[in-house]
């Protein structure tokens, strides 16, 4: 590009257009990490579900691999940062979405984690306990509180940032997950908790995993015409 | 009355670099190079240049043991762009 061609006035005016077009059409990811949280919450909640169902144990509480999932994550955000030429407006602002959604999925964590237990505590500070009669029997014992269906709330806290990307980038796989986590919340509100889980795992199947395929499809043919 | 157009953004490259730089957060020297096809030399100069003027902020830092540079457009290089824009609309209005 010459430096100093003057323009006519219709010449600036492509230029201008041609340039913004340029930096719109920039946005791409590979998928990595939607494909990342979308195999391990749906692994999670799959295998939450068929243990609950067919009464047997891994072993350990599967959905520790959410939390393991998170040492690759902070590896793919340094390899994706690293290796960013650009970065558009929508990009930064969907990266704070993300990021505000993690650390609200971990405070959620830690108030179903937390409030039972202190609330318990602050009914035996004030000389109350709490208590669960049993119809049948009319035994009384001891009740431990807890949220009830709380993987429901997961499903709704899926939604927003999937949604938002979705709409943002007029991605229709996100648009369409994003959705199905409603749909998804809607009906675990009226199933037993281990519905709940397999919907918690169907959500990130169909929100994250799936799109997160298609887009590293999308990438490597990308890649492939550069080639 | 015609408000004469900006001679800073009144040029190819430059309006280039402003138009590129006005849709993105930053950029990376390398990136602006290849969406605009400039020569590394000339897009350096004429930067720099946008830098004088105030109309854009340039990072220079290292990743990976090399050099890179960002580029980013200013509060006054968007309202420079702005202005640009707006006279260019009165021109071609007259025009029609």
């Amino acid at each position: 590009m010459a430096e100093e061609k003057q323009l006519t006035h219709q010449e600036s005016l492509e230029l201008i257009t041609q340039m913004l077009q340029n930096a719109k059409g920039h946005f791409h990811t590979s998928g990595t990490s939607a494909i990342l949280w979308g195999s391990v919450v749906g692994f999670a909640g799959i295998m939450s579900f068929l243990q609950r169902m067919f009464n047997f144990s891994i072993g350990f509480d599967v959905w520790l691999v959410v939390l393991i999932a998170i040492v690759p994550q902070f590896v793919i955000s340094a390899r994706e940062s690293r290796n960013r030429r650009v970065l558009t407006y929508e990009e930064s602002w969907l990266n704070a979405v993300w990021m505000v959604y993690g650390f609200s999925v971990f405070a959620l964590l830690i108030y179903l984690q937390v409030v039972p237990t202190i609330s318990v505590k602050m009914f035996a500070a004030e000389g109350k306990t709490l208590l669960i009669r049993n119809n049948s029997t009319k035994e009384v014992t001891a009740y431990y509180p807890f949220t009830l269906s709380a993987s429901s709330l997961y499903l709704i806290l899926y939604s927003l940032p999937t949604l938002t990307t979705g709409i943002a980038s007029r991605f229709k796989p996100m648009i369409i997950g994003g959705i199905l986590c409603y749909v998804f919340f809607i009906i675990s509100l009226f199933t037993p908790f281990v519905y709940d889980v397999l919907m918690n795992g169907l959500a990130g199947i169909f929100s994250w995993l799936i799109p997160g395929l298609i887009l590293r499809r999308k990438c490597l043919k990308a890649k492939m015409a550069n080639v | 009355m015609f408000k004469d157009l900006n001679p800073i953004l009144h040029s190819q490259l430059r309006l280039a670099v402003v138009s590129l730089l006005i849709g993105v957060k930053e950029a990376e020297f390398t990136f602006i190079k290849k969406k605009t096809n400039a020569t590394a030399g000339n897009l350096s100069v004429q930067i720099q240049k946008l830098k004088e003027a105030g109309y854009v902020e340039v990072i220079k830092q290292f990743k990976d043991n090399y050099p890179q540079t960002i580029c980013k457009i200013t509060e006054k290089g968007i309202a420079a762009f702005e202005d640009y824009v707006k006279a260019l609309q009165q021109y071609l209005n007259v025009n029609k």
